[in-house]
């Protein structure tokens, strides 16, 4: 054991929390360190975009066209001439925005339905997981299609129905996990500490099934990103001018052969984002799973 | 999606190595000179070879080799030629037209060709039993359209009739000065009733009759091979009328699907004819010297389409401003790479001889001004407008472009929505849209079949635009002008009608674009971007004539 061991069983001892004890680990996780710092940096340019920007990215230039990098243009220009840097910072905000967004609603949604129905048990979960089966079987365009026809076209309800429609497999993962859990001797002891199930579920099951959580969270997040991208293409998500990741990589694609610049940059951007997704994932299941650290 | 590119990456490798086995030998282009056989890049395989069946154009161009009509055209005015009939009158009211067959026309196996031929083939065509795409083609003729829609059911009383072996007598509606070149079209052919009953009754669709062992035809060519996707040879036909005219002794057709393995095929010499040019490589093409590359005007209109019957573009100002503020030259150099013709009118130029009235121009100023007339000055008070197109890339690039020009030009917002084509054909059938883009292709050439699309109510007219006096001029005015002067004259009278209520935003002339290589003659570019293979030649000391420079 060496000295920095020790000094963390010493402050384990003094009682910290799950949460700090948790930052700790993850702190000494350079690799995970590194994708939050990435992260944080393209939430502050999404938020900070329409003051930093150094184009508008509406404003086209015909005459320039597709142009590669320059100094005037650090990322080139798009075949109407509009700065590609702009475009990457506006997509970003779409792009983030709705990885997060859904995702969170995802959680939310998946990680109670599958807690409830882990803890209850018996009737009430076989009826929660068949439901789940049944929106399953749903085909997700044609609902996706649905919710278009009937909200007409909004960028929240995209948001929304995208985590609508994300979070069973949350749910089914949240359920297994609270399955085992409620075997175990802590939660014995919780319940005949006279805990209600309420807090039981928050204070003890869901901190405790965190960890595989947290990594099919970090990977719904590109799910959604590219799911956007999709809609979009089709005409249910975002439409033009309006941009995002996925839909400046999809035209990219397009011309890759003679516009190369025009799928590298995006493309570089959402590897970015998600390799540091994946790897801050990677951290904090280590920093979180209880059980994992102290084998 | 990537089983497509998957697909497209093991053909274009199939065809490179194919390339590589073949480029020990002699090109095709190098013995096709010398044996007088074209190499054609046909886009793709045939749906089959019945000219009553099929809609295409890859077949369009097999057909056209392997039959003729009554009439063919010229491929340098597009002006109708003699065909299967040598001669036809046409009444005083322009009613009734005798066709005079040519008595030494003959099928590919000797028989001579007979007015009787006509009278089956179209009744095969009309037959609603058939379910033909292209059975309009005849309804100018008495009493075709309600054979063909099943309300009558004795063919006698459709106005056809062969008044004997050599003259057939055909009764129209009403005058049409464009009925002799719907001859030309392969729908109206004749087809051979012997060989086709041999394999099925009349109206059988696919029968073996088209394979090449039992194909009989009548054109300058007839089959003689056929592999499925891979080639479809013809060769001269002793048999035809005009034999000694015929220069070519064959024509090979490959279904060329990939544009980007094409464009290979003719860099190694394996093509004399490419069907289209991918787009990336047009700019290269175009500054070579001695460019293989050809771009003709194409007869269609890319367009949008302006809802009358909403606002706001229900007032002629907000519609003008917005057709006024789109800078097309600038989309067209720009974002189309210069590869179409702008345009200010729904007709393409040169129809026939037609040239449509150009009523406005880019004019920024004055968009701004008639904006302002219309009650949104410098976009102020704007309800916002919906720009629908079907979903590809190409429209959404022409998209996203006007809606910057109007914009810059306007101030106005202009929301865009794209739609999966049927969806979109929904939408603008039920002129459920505010804007919404349109391409039309004529199907011959003369302006009525670009201008008759806006009729009061007509099917294709999708704007609400409706004049009595644009409806007088094309259904009375026109049939009834006794010379082709006259007629363009009160088609020019309807079309600035038209452009004056701005019921359209026009925005391109499709062009046709081929790599044509230079030991090909006598194709030249046309409007219809059709090809009369009886006139083509090769010639053979292009090579040589290289060598020498």
């Amino acid at each position: 054991m060496n000295a920095r061991a020790i000094d963390d069983i010493a402050r384990a001892e003094q009682g910290t929390s799950l949460w700090k004890d948790a930052w700790l680990r993850l702190r000494k996780n350079h690799l995970a360190v590194f994708g939050l710092v990435i992260l944080a940096l393209f939430v502050i340019i999404a938020l900070l975009t329409p003051w930093i920007a150094p184009y508008s990215y509406q404003a086209q230039d015909l005459e320039l066209g597709a142009s590669g990098p320059s100094a005037a243009h650090w990322l080139g220009t798009d075949i109407f001439g509009r700065d590609l840097m702009t475009q990457i910072m506006y997509g970003g905000r779409i792009s983030l925005a709705v990885g997060f967004v859904a995702t969170a609603v995802a959680l939310l949604i998946g990680v109670t339905w599958g807690a409830i129905a882990g803890y209850v048990g018996g009737r009430t979960d076989a009826v929660m997981m068949r439901l789940v089966d049944i929106l399953y079987a749903l085909p997700f365009m044609i609902f996706i299609v649905l919710l278009t026809v009937v909200f007409g076209r909004n960028m929240l309800l995209l948001f929304l129905a995208i985590g609508a429609v994300e979070w069973l497999t949350m749910a089914r993962i949240m359920r297994g996990q609270v399955q085992s859990l409620r075997q175990q001797e802590f939660v014995e002891a919780a319940i005949s500490l006279g805990l209600s199930p309420a807090t039981l579920i928050r204070r003890h099951l869901v901190p405790n099934a965190l960890g595989p959580i947290i990594v099919y969270t970090t990977l719904t997040i590109p799910n959604v990103m590219l799911l956007e991208a999709f809609l979009s293409f089709l005409g249910l998500g975002i439409q033009p001018p309006q941009t995002s990741w996925g839909l400046l990589i999809s035209y990219g694609a397009e011309t890759m052969e003679e516009y190369p610049w025009l799928l590298i940059f995006p493309g570089v951007a959402l590897t970015l984002t998600l390799f540091s997704l994946n790897f801050l994932g990677d951290g904090l299941r280590d920093a979180l799973d209880v059980r994992g650290a102290k084998d | 999606m990537i089983e497509a590119h998957t697909f497209r990456f093991l053909l274009t490798l199939a065809t490179v190595i194919l390339l590589a086995a073949c480029s020990g030998g002699e090109s095709n282009v190098a013995s096709g000179n010398r044996e007088g056989i074209l190499y054609f890049g046909n886009g793709s395989e045939p749906q089959g070879l019945d000219p009553h069946v099929v809609t295409g154009v890859p077949e369009h161009f097999i057909i056209g080799a392997l039959f003729e009509g009554l009439a063919t055209k010229n491929p340098y005015t597009l002006e109708p030629e003699p065909g299967v009939a040598q001669s036809w009158d046409i009444s005083e009211h322009g009613r009734v037209i005798t066709f005079h067959i040519n008595p030494r026309a003959r099928w590919s196996n000797g028989e001579s060709m007979t007015a009787a031929d006509y009278v089956w083939s179209w009744q095969r065509l009309l037959s609603p039993a058939l379910g033909s795409e292209y059975a309009y083609m005849l309804y100018p003729v008495k009493n075709a359209r309600d054979f063909n829609k099943g309300a009558i059911t004795d063919f006698a009383e459709v106005g056809v009739t062969a008044l004997d072996d050599l003259t057939l007598q055909v009764t129209l509606d009403e005058r049409t000065p464009y009925f002799i070149q719907l001859m030309d079209h392969y729908s109206t052919f004749a087809v051979h009733r012997p060989t086709i009953e041999k394999f099925g009754q009349m109206t059988d669709r696919y029968t073996p009759w088209t394979r090449v062992e039992n194909m009989v035809s009548n054109g300058a060519f007839r089959l003689r091979d056929w592999q499925l996707y891979r080639r479809i040879e013809v060769e001269k036909s002793d048999t035809y009328w005009d034999r000694d005219n015929v220069k070519l002794n064959g024509i090979v057709f490959y279904p060329t699907e990939n544009v980007v393995s094409e464009e290979r095929m003719f860099r190694v010499g394996q093509l004399h004819y490419t069907g289209s040019v991918p787009l990336g490589k047009i700019p290269v093409y175009q500054e070579m010297a001695d460019s293989p590359y050809r771009q003709a005007p194409y007869l269609g209109t890319y367009y949008y389409l302006l809802n009358t019957t909403r606002a706001p573009t229900d007032n002629l100002k907000v519609r003008q401003a917005l057709s006024m503020a789109v800078d097309r030259d600038s989309l067209n150099k720009n974002v189309l790479k210069g590869t179409n013709l702008v345009a200010y009118s729904i007709t393409p130029p040169d129809t026939l001889g037609y040239y449509p009235p150009k009523l406005f121009s880019h004019d920024v100023a004055g968009a701004r001004r008639l904006l302002a007339e219309a009650g949104y000055p410098d976009g102020r008070g704007w309800p916002g407008l919906e720009l629908t197109y079907n979903t590809s890339e190409d429209h959404r690039k022409i998209a996203v472009a006007l809606q910057q020009m109007w914009k810059d030009a306007l101030n106005i917002e202009v929301t865009l929505t794209n739609q999966e084509w049927k969806v979109y054909l929904d939408s603008i059938t039920q002129m459920d849209f505010q804007i919404a883009r349109r391409g039309w292709i004529g199907d011959y050439v003369d302006p009525n079949n670009f201008l008759d699309l806006f009729l009061s109510g007509g099917g294709n007219n999708n704007t609400g635009f409706a004049d009595p006096r644009y409806d007088d001029l094309i259904l009375r005015k026109a049939p009834q002008a006794s010379t082709r002067e006259a007629r363009y004259a009160v088609f020019h009278e309807a079309e600035t009608l038209l452009m004056e209520q701005m019921p359209i935003i026009p925005v391109f002339t499709y062009t046709s674009k081929h790599l044509i290589h230079p030991s090909v003659n006598g194709m030249p570019p046309n409007l219809m971007d059709w090809a009369n293979f009886k006139y083509v030649w090769l010639d053979q000391d292009w090579r040589a004539s290289e060598a020498g420079d």
